[in-house]
């Protein structure tokens, strides 16, 4: 599956992250007088996105893959290290260049609601990207919103509901539209299907997927779910404590694991009986004619 | 209820722990009295897992509030819910809270909520046995201390005394497992216990609660909506939907011959590891083509 990429030997990587570093300075106890100690979050981190590809960046909590996304976004500022772009290296990014930046990567966060402004209207909150960068609305700021809403699966004509008026799936939804206004190259998922119910998630990944197909930009895929990871992404990078312990293409990764702590973490992972899930397949090939579908999209 | 009624009874009528019938939790709200569990039956028997699966707002942690009587203000119960025979449903809060903590206890998903920053965690463990069983403060501690052995948490004798900030995530369920299990219950609801736990921490926890059903006998109602736990946990799944029970079987046959659509759908949509492996950019069986969807359903304020 990686081999029909082709685009790792040919074409220059997207984005290219090297020994990227973040530090937090943190007291410890004993108040404003207690003793400052350095606490590092990602120690001397490297990879490259390639074009049309999803690298996803996987480790439990604590382990800096969301800094990590932070860092790259350029939400936060790195210690150390540097990010490269499309050639350009954009880590002390300012003015112009990083509002450039910032049309070519945006970010999908975790909660919808909460990075989705409760006060604004649907067509107001995918506008803004465009609003915030003084660019022209192409089409205006009716149709160019409902096209948005359209391409994720929603109605168009629920452009002027709030946020709260939506179930946690359609606010996602939102929320990938939101990125995509600006016509991104790469698009930062952090978290972006953990919250969701498994129904809904898978939905939503398949949205993720079509997206990726009819566009071509990137994904960095920023999950704790290596079940979730394996369906979307061609490359995956374990981190743990800040460090990258295992990197490689995802088939590889699953099949063969080099790093003890991936295989702790597979190993982790609940597993249905292989036996039952052979025998639902069997079975509902048989229903397959007669098996109705739910009919909402969430 | 597309089930047949026939598993409803357990073989051996004297061996259920609980029994609830017809169970029905309706809030009252601004657009009218909404049903959030609907006419729900199950029984539990001794020493036997069974699981509550179901998404959000599917009513499977109100049917677990409604069994602990913990169910918000303002909640109507109708139906029956039988402890060890006894009828639950309609008992004074007095007579419920010398159950709870006791014959019956309850681990929730967030250990930090549930566990009160001012205080040691051996105090607050000490403090469910000794609301219970009475005794020295001294012979409560010891208790502690042996309850947090038995969870797996190292230097017992010395981190009795720490409090709930000073542990990690999956420390603290273990002490609020400890504290869930010291007064030996019948009945353990374990209401998402792993779902905000990392997955190798999860794992540890899952082994750890089947263990000690398997030295306590304790009957423990698991609740989640992931799929995959409960075929690791559990004898016998409930599938929930909306309130409504949907399936209701031995875990084998739920897993391996699913009958109705939802349980089916909610099998397909679990990401797995162990399938053939599916190439990004190949759609799921389940991907409908994208549509305009109709309107969100209206949010009820039930709580």
């Amino acid at each position: 599956m990686t081999g029909s990429r082709g685009s790792q030997a040919d074409a220059p990587p997207l984005l290219r992250a090297r020994d990227l570093t973040k530090r937090f300075t943190t007291r410890g106890g004993g108040g404003p007088l207690g003793r400052k100690s350095v606490f590092t979050a990602v120690d001397s981190v490297s990879f490259e996105v390639f074009p049309h590809e999803t690298l996803a960046l996987v480790g439990e909590s604590g382990s800096g893959k969301s800094t990590t996304a932070r860092l790259v976004a350029k939400l936060m500022e790195a210690t150390d290290g540097t990010i490269e772009f499309a050639g350009r290296d954009v880590t002390h990014a300012r003015g112009t260049d990083l509002a450039r930046f910032r049309n070519d990567v945006q970010v999908v966060f975790q909660d919808p609601f909460s990075s989705l402004n409760p006060r604004h209207t649907v067509e107001r909150i995918l506008t803004a990207p465009l609003v915030y960068q003084g660019l022209p609305i192409p089409g205006g700021r009716r149709a160019f919103a409902g096209e948005l809403m359209e391409r994720v699966g929603l109605n168009p004509d629920h452009l002027h509901r709030y946020p709260a008026q939506f179930s946690g799936g359609q606010a996602q939804r939102i929320g990938i539209a939101r990125a995509l206004a600006v016509g991104p190259k790469l698009v930062i998922c952090d978290e972006a299907v953990s919250a969701l119910d498994v129904s809904v998630q898978a939905q939503v990944m398949d949205l993720l997927l079509r997206l990726q197909r009819e566009s071509g930009f990137s994904y960095l895929f920023i999950a704790h779910d290596l079940a979730v990871v394996r369906r979307i992404s061609h490359r995956i990078a374990v981190m743990k404590q800040g460090v990258i312990v295992e990197s490689g293409p995802c088939a590889e990764v699953f099949e063969r694991p080099r790093d003890p702590y991936t295989r702790t973490l597979l190993a982790a992972i609940p597993r249905i009986d292989p036996e039952w899930d052979r025998r639902r397949r069997e079975g509902a090939a048989e229903h397959a004619s007669i098996t109705a579908s739910p009919e909402e999209l969430p | 209820m597309t089930e047949s009624p026939a598993h409803r009874a357990g073989p051996d009528e004297s061996a259920d722990l609980l029994e609830v019938e017809g169970l029905t939790v309706t809030f009252p709200t601004t657009r009218g009295p909404v049903d959030v569990v609907r006419d729900n039956t199950f029984t539990l028997r001794n020493n036997e897992t069974l699981g509550i699966v179901g998404e959000s707002g599917s009513g499977k942690s109100m049917t677990a509030l409604a069994v602990m009587g913990l169910l918000p203000r303002g909640a109507r119960t109708s139906g029956s819910i039988r402890f060890r025979g006894t009828e639950l449903l309609g008992r004074p809060d007095a007579e419920l809270r010398r159950l709870r903590g006791n014959a019956m206890s309850m681990v929730f998903q967030d250990p930090l909520s549930s566990l009160n920053p001012y205080y040691t965690v051996g105090l607050q463990i000490a403090e469910v046995y000794r609301c219970h069983r009475g005794g020295s403060r001294r012979a409560a501690r010891r208790m502690a201390i042996d309850a947090l052995g038995r969870v797996g948490i190292p230097d017992p004798a010395e981190r009795v005394d720490r409090y709930p900030h000073q542990f990690s995530g999956g420390q603290r369920q273990r002490i609020m497992i400890a504290m869930a299990l010291i007064c030996e219950p019948a009945l353990l609801i374990a209401d998402e216990p792993t779902t905000a736990l990392d997955v190798t921490v999860q794992s540890q926890i899952l082994e750890l609660l089947a263990e000690l059903k398997r030295q306590t006998g304790t009957g423990m109602l698991f609740i989640t909506h992931d799929l995959a736990v409960i075929a690791t946990i559990a004898q016998r799944v409930l599938v929930m939907r909306d309130g409504e029970q949907l399936e209701y079987a031995d875990t084998e046959r739920v897993f391996s011959a699913p009958r109705h659509p939802y349980t089916r759908m909610l099998l397909e949509s679990i990401p797995r590891i162990d399938d053939e492996l599916a190439a990004p950019g190949v759609v799921s069986p389940t991907a409908r083509p994208a549509r305009p969807t109709d309107p969100a359903p209206a949010q009820e304020e039930v709580r």
